[in-house]
Formats: C-alpha cells, structure tokens, sequence
C-alpha cells in the first residue's frame, strides 16, 4: 500500500488504541471485563445485520451493542450472563454470514479487522471521538475512582445518572468502534491486556492509566511495523504482540516486591 | 424528616433485604450524638446501618432523615481485588475527602491497597471515613456509621483508630456498632444494645 494512503489508518488506530486502553482500564477496576466481550460481539452482529440490510453500519452496531449493555446491566448474573450474551452473539454473527452473500463479507471484516482499509468516514469518526474525549478523561477518572468504595458509602461522592449515563455511553461508543476498526479480537486485546499488565505494576490510578496508555501505543506501533514488515494481517499480529508484552512484563514482575501484601 | 435536632428517626421499622429481617425497631439519633449499636452476630446491627445508607429494604415503618444530611458508611468488610491499582492517595481522592495529619496513615498514603495488612486497610478507611465531607464548614448534619471499626486492628492501630474517633468534630453524628466495649468507651459513645431499639411486634 503506498505510504500516502496509511496515515489516515494510522491516525485513526492511534486514536482507538489510546481510547481503548483508556476504556480497558476503567473496565478492569469496575470488574467488568466480560462486558467487553459482550458488547464488542453484539457490535459485530449490528455491524452484520447493517450490511446485510444495506443500512448504516455505525449506527446500528451502537444501537445494538447499546442495548446489550442496558440489558446486562438489569441483571445481576454478570460475567455469566455476559458470557452467554457473547456466546449468542457469536452464533448470530455466523448464522447471517451463513445466510446473507453481503453479511459474510462483513462478518469476516469484524473477526478480522481492516484497519489498513478503514473508510475515510469511519477514521474520521475514531479521531472525533478521541477529541471528544479529552474533556470527559478527568469526570471518567472520578467515576472509575468512586466505583471502587463500594460497599462503603460517603453520600456526597455517589456518581449522579448523567455522569453513569455518560460513562456508559462512552464505553459503548469506544468499544464498537474500536471493534470496527481494528475487528473484534484486536480491540478486546487492546481492552485486556495493557489493563491487566498496568494493574499489576502501577503504584497508584494515573500511574496505571498513563501505564496503560503508553504500553498499548507501543504495542500498537510495533505491531503496525511488524505486520506491514512481514506483509502480515494487522490484528493477529497486535494480539501477538500483546500476549508477548505481556508474558514478558510478567515474568519481569517476579523481580520487585513492592506489590507483595505486607504481614499484618 | 427528622424532627428538631435529630438526624435519623426509624418508627416501628422492619429491615431486610429479600425479605424483613430485623424489626420492627424503633431509634432516634440526634445531631452529634456518639452512639454504639451493640448486640450479638447476626443480630441486625450492620443491616440497620445499611436501612440508614439505603443498602438495605425498609419493608414497614418509617426511616426519616434531616434535609440535606450527608451520609458516610464504613462497611463491616470491603474486600480488596488483586491486583488493586489504586493508592491510599487515591482512596482518599475518591472519597474527595483530605486525610487527616496522623503519622501512622502518612506511611500508608503512597502505597498500594493491595499492599497493606488487614489493620492497615482498616485504619486507612477508617480515616477516610471519619474525614470531614467537602464544603463541611457549616454543613450540618452529617452522619458517620461505623460497622464493626474495631475489626482486624491489634492494640497499636487501635490506638490511632481511637484517635481518629475521638478527633471527630462534635457537630457529626457518630453511629457505630461493635463488640469492643473497650473501643467504644475510649471513643465516647454510649452503647445501646440493639435488643432495647425492637418494638412489640
């Protein structure tokens, strides 16, 4: 592909991995991980569904990714409920590839990725919604913060419904289009891992959050080089390099004591 | 709403949460009260804190409380996951609450939660807890409960704990429940049993 024509994928899967790492953390202090898996799945079936129908795929992947969130968040079975949720995802996604010439094409772009053939329309999303974000990252911070005193209560720091509202909407937004831009596994690997490796090493939230951020751009560089390198799919690739980044970072975590629980 | 100078009043109230546990009881708490709920497990004490915090079902009568009270509640155990990124700095960020000058929780404040000991974690909350609200010059009533605050602490914590109580500014209600008649004493409160707070059914 000529360089030209890779700035606007880049700028837009920096921006997604930026949005997403940022996401994968606020997910891992609320425990709510599995939601991830849900909601990136019913992402790629409203994704799906939209271009079998010929409809505006975005807006329908919100819609549906959207609602599984409201309905997860009804009950209280959490990861089981959302495990099956993804599950049933799956199997719709495969059912309308089965069954629609178009649904297929789509199907596989969703499991795989196109990152290097995002739609201008579509990049150009990812860079709005990461400017947009910038203002929302410290009331995102304050609401991420809050969740963790449960089940203590101080009254005058339970987060309001417009700012539980926003967080959820926020989430959902980043996840579908993390999902569409990079494919359903790299943008879980985008959530998981930088989160779950900072979780480990960081000495307090911003550490963990600047943490997060930082070692998923790295990733996401390395595996940008790599795969045009190698002439190698994007998202296996990004998902290879974090696994490794994370074998690597945790293997290196034997060495410090400072997150061993002291005697009482 | 409470009336005069009370915070919180329960009349003939049944708690639960599925279904009535506990009740009907009956309970006044005026402003700036140091009150200790006492009585043995399972007896209700930390369900009728939760009825209060609205963590629990009020299923008959009434819980009233004064206009514009803020309310803080130390649960009985607040397990910590692992790993746990987060600081003492930042719990007391979330709280949004400053932490009070003690030598024995500056240590604690840059450090992992998921790093701290039983006793530790208990004496850091219990700081936070007992820290005044944002904006509280001239905010009143404000309402503390305590749930078991004596849990996990060996005699040198419990020493700064009593500290901490006993620091509490005499406009804020004290609500707390325990076995420890020691603490309870050291920290002013009267003990009630919860016994004497249940009404004729």
């Amino acid at each position: 592909m000529p360089p030209d024509l890779l700035w606007l994928p880049l700028l837009a899967g920096t921006g997604m991995t930026l949005l997403l790492a940022l996401a994968g953390v606020g997910l891992f202090l609320k425990g709510s991980a599995w939601q991830a898996l849900a909601l990136s799945q019913w992402a790629a079936v409203g994704g799906v569904a939209a271009s079998a129908l010929t409809w505006p795929v975005l807006p329908l992947a919100l819609g549906v990714s959207g609602g599984m969130m409201w309905l997860l968040r009804l009950q209280r079975q959490g990861e089981h409920a959302a495990l099956a949720s993804f599950l049933a995802g799956l199997a719709l996604v495969t059912l309308l590839a089965a069954n629609a010439p178009q649904a297929s094409l789509a199907a596989a772009r969703w499991a795989e990725g196109q990152l290097y053939f995002v739609a201008p329309a579509d990049a150009w999303a990812v860079v709005g919604l990461t400017l947009f974000s910038l203002p929302l990252l410290r009331p995102l911070k304050r609401i991420w913060l809050r969740s963790q005193l449960l089940p203590n209560l101080a009254s005058w720091a339970v987060p309001g419904l417009p700012m539980r509202l926003a967080e959820a909407v926020w989430l959902v937004a980043v996840i579908v289009m993390g999902a569409m831009v990079f494919g359903v596994p790299a943008a879980l690997s985008t959530l998981l891992f930088p989160a779950w490796i900072s979780a480990l090493r960081a000495r307090h939230l911003q550490h963990c959050l600047l943490h997060a951020v930082l070692l998923a751009l790295v990733a996401f560089m390395l595996a940008w080089w790599l795969s045009l390198w190698l002439d190698q799919p994007f998202a296996p690739v990004l998902i290879v390099t974090h696994v490794a980044a994370g074998i690597t970072l945790w293997a290196l975590r034997s060495v410090p004591s400072s997150t061993r629980r002291s005697t009482p | 709403m409470a009336s005069g100078s009370e915070v919180v009043a329960l009349e003939r109230a049944s708690l639960g949460v599925a279904r009535a546990l506990v009740g009907p009881l009956s309970l006044r708490v005026s402003a700036g009260a140091r009150l200790a709920i006492t009585g043995p497990n399972g007896s209700g004490k930390s369900l009728l804190l939760k009825a209060i915090a609205g963590q629990a079902t009020l299923f008959s009568g009434r819980l009233r409380c004064a206009p514009g009270l803020t309310l803080m509640l130390l649960a009985q155990e607040s397990a910590r996951r692992e790993p746990w990124p987060l600081s003492g700095h930042d719990w007391f960020a979330a709280m949004e609450v400053v932490p009070p000058a003690l030598p024995r929780l500056a240590a604690l404040l840059p450090r992992r939660l998921d790093t701290l000991s039983g006793g530790q974690w208990q004496l850091l909350r219990l700081a936070a807890a007992l820290s005044p609200p944002p904006g509280a010059e001239g905010r009143v009533p404000h309402l503390v409960m305590l749930d078991e605050p004596a849990n996990h602490l060996d005699h040198a914590v419990k020493e700064a704990a009593v500290e901490l109580m006993t620091a509490l500014d005499p406009g804020v209600t004290l609500l707390m429940t325990g076995h420890d008649s020691g603490m309870i004493e050291a920290c002013g409160a009267t003990a009630l049993p919860l016994e004497a707070c249940l009404d004729a059914a």
